[in-house]
């Protein structure tokens, strides 16, 4: 078994245009055809959780419950609807129990498109926009640890603070950051 | 003492600096803002992200080796009404997967789920309580396995550390169980099998009051 996914487009996309239905001859194949929407999936779930382990594992979660589906031999885009749709269920029941709160109660935008392609810098560029919405102190704290890794002591000395004044202003510059819409 | 706010969002931060599993607790529902979008900046510093060869190789052998007709168990049934069906459809599978490749998890000491501006919330008369038998109770968004012990109790989180799945109460071997992998754990939290290391469950604060009420620290 290959270990370099096809391009999503090469297998399922193409056939999303047609709406034929993708016929799966042997098992390896349909492996490796579940493989490439599960490398969409995982790039999906890493933009929101932003590391490995969770990644893998809410990844694992959606192969598991999407196994009887992808063994249909249905549809690409109706396997990849599921599986993203999937993925936004797991990942509301990730932050909805890390956090101890109600999916209800949890406002997450997990509404996004489903990737059309390869993964892309989407979340990056959603950063720079998101970045671009706050105030100069905000943004130069965020900018300094997350895009530099700056330290808490080398962003004080940066910035002539304190580290406990850079830490409440990165708390600060969090909760502003996140009433910024990228999408405006 | 809770911790404040601005130095815990600062741990979360490192945590995610340093590439480490989100490592959330209750009380941190009060910033879900902040730590969602903590997470989201960190993972557009690392760039668009493939999956390691290694991770790749292990949903192969999973997808590979799921059986034809997965039925649907009372268990998995449990799992999928939380909408977190960890190998709900062949939980065999995921026991054995997970089994044979414990990929070593960051270890954490337990702590008390101690919600900011958390308050007392009423779970029940102390008579309620079975001696020894854990009962799942919930105060406000705090889920928790309450033990009576004589005229004390004690309880912890009913959630698993490791895997987002709710525990269960396993009468027969009096302990609570995981639905999504293969661990279970004993009334004190700790895991109860020394193969599979994880986690110790946060703890929950419970108390009996004068009148004999079971209270459970919640939100």
């Amino acid at each position: 078994m290959t270990l370099d996914p096809r391009s999503p487009n090469d297998s399922a996309a193409s056939s999303e245009d047609s709406g034929e239905v993708v016929e799966l001859p042997n098992a390896t194949r349909a492996t490796d055809i579940a493989l490439d929407e599960l490398e969409l999936v995982y790039a999906f779930i890493y933009a929101r959780v932003g590391n490995r382990a969770d990644a893998e594992d809410l990844t694992q979660q959606v192969a598991m419950k999407a196994i009887p589906r992808l063994r249909q031999g249905a549809p690409a885009s109706a396997i990849r609807g599921y599986l993203f749709a999937t993925a936004r269920s797991v990942l509301g029941a990730f932050w909805s129990t890390r956090l101890g709160l109600s999916q209800a109660e949890l406002h997450e935008d997990l509404a996004m498109a489903v990737p059309q392609g390869p993964p892309s810098d989407e979340s990056a560029e959603r950063a720079r926009r998101i970045l671009a919405g706050l105030s100069d102190n905000y943004r130069r704290v965020l900018e300094l640890r997350f895009l530099h890794g700056y330290s808490l002591k080398e962003v004080a000395a940066e910035m002539r603070s304190t580290v406990g004044a850079v830490k409440v202003m990165q708390l600060r510059a969090l909760r502003a950051a996140a009433k910024v819409d990228p999408d405006a | 003492m809770p911790e404040q706010p601005e130095n815990r969002i600062a741990r979360i931060v490192e945590d995610l600096l340093h590439g480490r599993r989100l490592r959330l607790r209750a009380g941190d529902a009060e910033e879900k803002e902040a730590i969602i979008a903590a997470a989201r900046l960190a993972a557009a510093r690392s760039g668009p992200q493939r999956m390691s060869p290694a991770f790749r190789r292990r949903l192969a052998q999973i997808l590979d080796s799921a059986p034809r007709e997965p039925r649907l168990t009372r268990r998995a049934a449990l799992v999928a009404g939380l909408g977190v069906a960890a190998g709900a459809l062949a939980g065999g599978i995921v026991g054995r997967e997970l089994a044979s490749s414990p990929a070593p998890l960051p270890l954490s000491a337990s702590s008390p789920v101690v919600p900011r501006n958390g308050r007392w919330t009423d779970v029940g008369a102390l008579a309620d309580f079975s001696e020894g038998q854990g009962k799942l109770v919930r105060a406000g968004a705090v889920g928790a396995f309450v033990f009576r012990r004589g005229e004390t109790v004690t309880a912890v989180s009913s959630m698993c550390s490791h895997l987002p799945c709710e525990l269960w109460w396993e009468s027969g071997s009096s302990l609570l169980e995981c639905p999504c992998h293969p661990v279970s754990f004993t009334y004190d939290g700790k895991p109860s099998s020394p193969s599979y290391t994880l986690p110790d469950l946060n703890e929950v604060k419970a108390r009996v009051t004068a009148a004999g009420r079971v209270e459970v620290l919640g939100t």
